[in-house]
């Protein structure tokens, strides 16, 4: 790079990109790096790109996010009931490989549907809806690990 | 072979001190946390943490299903219990072994030999240990008579799947004894769903002593010297010294030896301890059962030897070699340890969980603390209350306690109850320094005296 970036260029970068009505701009040449986006929720995921950090093994490429598949931002989710995994273990979206999951986006729930399974070496446990509404968001990956407490879905209890 | 990815296993300090000794050799490590500790020293330390289950222990630490589970899913290839929870358990080095993760301790079927506390015995016998005068399997109340008869009163009543003093009976006399085996018997069912019991002599005045081992699995063992653990409360330790200072170097020596053969006669793997009573006016040492983990205590032993306990234990299970032989292992000078609980002492010990608004430790020459917690720390319901142990040590047993009277005076800890106040009065006790104590001291002598006091 012949010169460094002045302040003032970055001032009118960052003008250009809000009048611009852009979600996202990344700019990276040698030596910088800049990050904008209009998400409030966005955030820095810093851990996971730490080269120290183990990265999630085995990982499969991220299914390609509807509007709502995939973490959303917490504001998505305001006014939503958040379906929870118990406890750790294995995330399945259908009873059985090969057969239709057990719900998807806009299905109509019960309290006492089940809406996936979570499997603990060979147990699987059924997790039920909770509530009645309907199914806004489906958080979690069909065949991955998921925490305790970590949200699988979003329902919509008033719908 | 070496360990990339370690497991941890456990949770509060030891969790702590496994993850910066799997750091300290360059291993990563993933944490399992109860939803009670996501927020602990050790899930921030470590590479990773994931929440296995909702706080109580047996649906989080004790469930070997959820760990090994955890462990498998984050990629790890070896996994470390720590103490208490399922460290020696069984079926957790069994599920490790049945999807490709190695476990930091022995075989699963070495735990199971261990746990048995008949099978231990007749290990130790094998192997030319001396036991506590005792027996096999008593069979009946009659069975019992003739055994106490025969051992000589007061005898002890004891579990064979129990340990750690849990299903314990005395009995001074015959009629006594034959009452008592009811009991036991009945205890040990309801506890540990085998009601098979043993006798062993009652020692009125006995000392806790105990070596560490490391073996290779492959007939190596060596000891890192013993330890005194004498300073107990219904079994339960509150200080460890090492070494034993009440000890003739001879009788150390049989010590040593003893518990070694014992461990080699066994090809016994990774870290253990082997439990001894000390009766001092016989001067005899008696075999009592064998620890196969890492213990609350290894500090004292690291201290005075200058190893590193934990590391050992990560590098045997990667497959190294014990490239240490018995004479590079010396023990210099003396350390002690505090167990510093949140319990309210004058509330009989009842365990405080809450939230501490200020944590001022000691510090300087001598002094290690291994602890988890910091000001602001909550101490959660669930799990035992244990919030440190102080480890001092000084080139004699007379400086060491100087420096650890000294630490103890600086140490402040407010937002819950602790137990630094009743060790301050224990190390300034002149039967502490003058190293007369015994097992019972602290119930029998300490305790009541300080009742009267507060009168």
């Amino acid at each position: 790079m012949d010169k460094p970036i002045r302040p003032e260029e970055i001032e009118a970068l960052v003008a250009e990109f809000e009048a611009s009505g852009c979600a996202e701009l990344h700019v990276r040449f040698e030596g910088f790096e800049l990050h904008l986006s209009s998400d409030p929720a966005a955030r820095t995921v810093a851990r996971q790109t730490a080269p120290s950090a183990p990265a999630e093994p085995d990982s499969p490429p991220r299914p390609a996010p509807s509007a709502s598949s995939g973490p959303a931002g917490a504001d998505d989710l305001d006014g939503f009931e958040i379906v929870r995994a118990p406890y750790l273990g294995t995330f399945y979206r259908a009873p059985k490989p090969g057969e239709p999951a057990y719900v998807e986006l806009g299905a109509t729930v019960s309290a006492e549907s089940e809406i996936c399974l979570v499997e603990v070496m060979k147990l699987f446990t059924a997790v039920r809806a909770g509530v009645a509404g309907t199914i806004t968001h489906i958080l979690a990956t069909d065949g991955q690990m998921v925490e305790a407490g970590q949200p699988l879905f979003a329902i919509d209890a008033k719908g | 072979m070496a360990i990339r990815r370690l497991f941890v296993a456990n949770r509060g300090e030891i969790a702590l001190r496994v993850v910066r000794a799997a750091q300290a050799l360059n291993i990563e490590t993933v944490v399992g946390v109860s939803a009670a500790d996501t927020e602990s020293a050790a899930a921030k330390l470590a590479d990773r943490a994931v929440v296995l289950g909702p706080g109580p222990a047996s649906k989080s630490y004790l469930d070997a299903r959820l760990v090994v589970h955890a462990a498998r899913e984050t990629g790890c290839d070896a996994l470390h219990p720590g103490y208490g929870f399922l460290s020696e358990r069984a079926i957790l080095p069994r599920l490790c072994g049945q999807h490709g993760i190695g476990f930091v301790g022995p075989e699963a079927d070495m735990i199971d030999a261990l746990g048995d506390k008949l099978r231990a015995r007749a290990m130790a016998a094998a192997a030319g240990v001396p036991l506590v005068p005792g027996s096999d399997e008593i069979a009946s109340a009659a069975d019992a008579r003739r055994e106490a008869d025969r051992i000589g009163y007061p005898v002890l009543l004891k579990a064979s799947a129990g340990g750690g003093g849990r299903g314990m009976v005395i009995a001074h006399n015959g009629d006594e004894v034959e009452a008592g085996f009811h009991k036991a018997s009945a205890e040990a069912m309801a506890a540990f769903n085998d009601g098979t019991l043993f006798m062993e002599r009652f020692v009125g005045r006995a000392r806790h002593v105990e070596v560490q081992l490391m073996g290779d699995g492959n007939g190596k063992v060596l000891h890192f010297g013993e330890r005194d653990c004498s300073v107990q409360r219904r079994y339960q330790k509150l200080i460890e010294e090492a070494p034993c200072a009440a000890m003739p170097d001879a009788l150390r020596a049989q010590l040593h030896t003893s518990a070694t053969a014992l461990a080699a006669s066994v090809n016994y793997r990774n870290a253990g301890t082997a439990e001894f009573l000390y009766d001092v006016e016989r001067q005899e040492i008696y075999f009592i059962e064998v620890n196969a983990r890492i213990q609350v205590e290894h500090p004292v032993s690291e201290m005075v030897t200058g190893q590193d306990l934990v590391g050992w234990q990560l590098r045997i299970a990667g497959g190294e070699p014990l490239a240490l032989e018995q004479d590079d292992i010396r023990v210099s000078g003396h350390a002690i340890e505090c167990r510093i609980n949140a319990e309210d002492p004058a509330l009989d010990f009842r365990p405080s969980p809450g939230r501490i608004t200020r944590w001022s430790p000691p510090g300087g020459e001598g002094i290690r603390l291994d602890t988890h917690m910091s000001e602001g720390a909550t101490i959660p319901p669930y799990y035992d209350s244990m919030i440190g142990k102080l480890i001092v040590t000084g080139d004699t047993r007379a400086q060491a306690i100087e420096r650890l009277s000294a630490a103890l005076a600086d140490f402040r800890v407010e937002g819950v109850p602790t137990t630094i106040g009743l060790h301050r009065e224990i190390v300034s006790h002149p039967d502490f320094v003058a190293n007369t104590i015994h097992t019972r001291w602290l119930e029998q002598t300490l305790l009541p005296g300080l009742a009267i006091a507060a009168e």
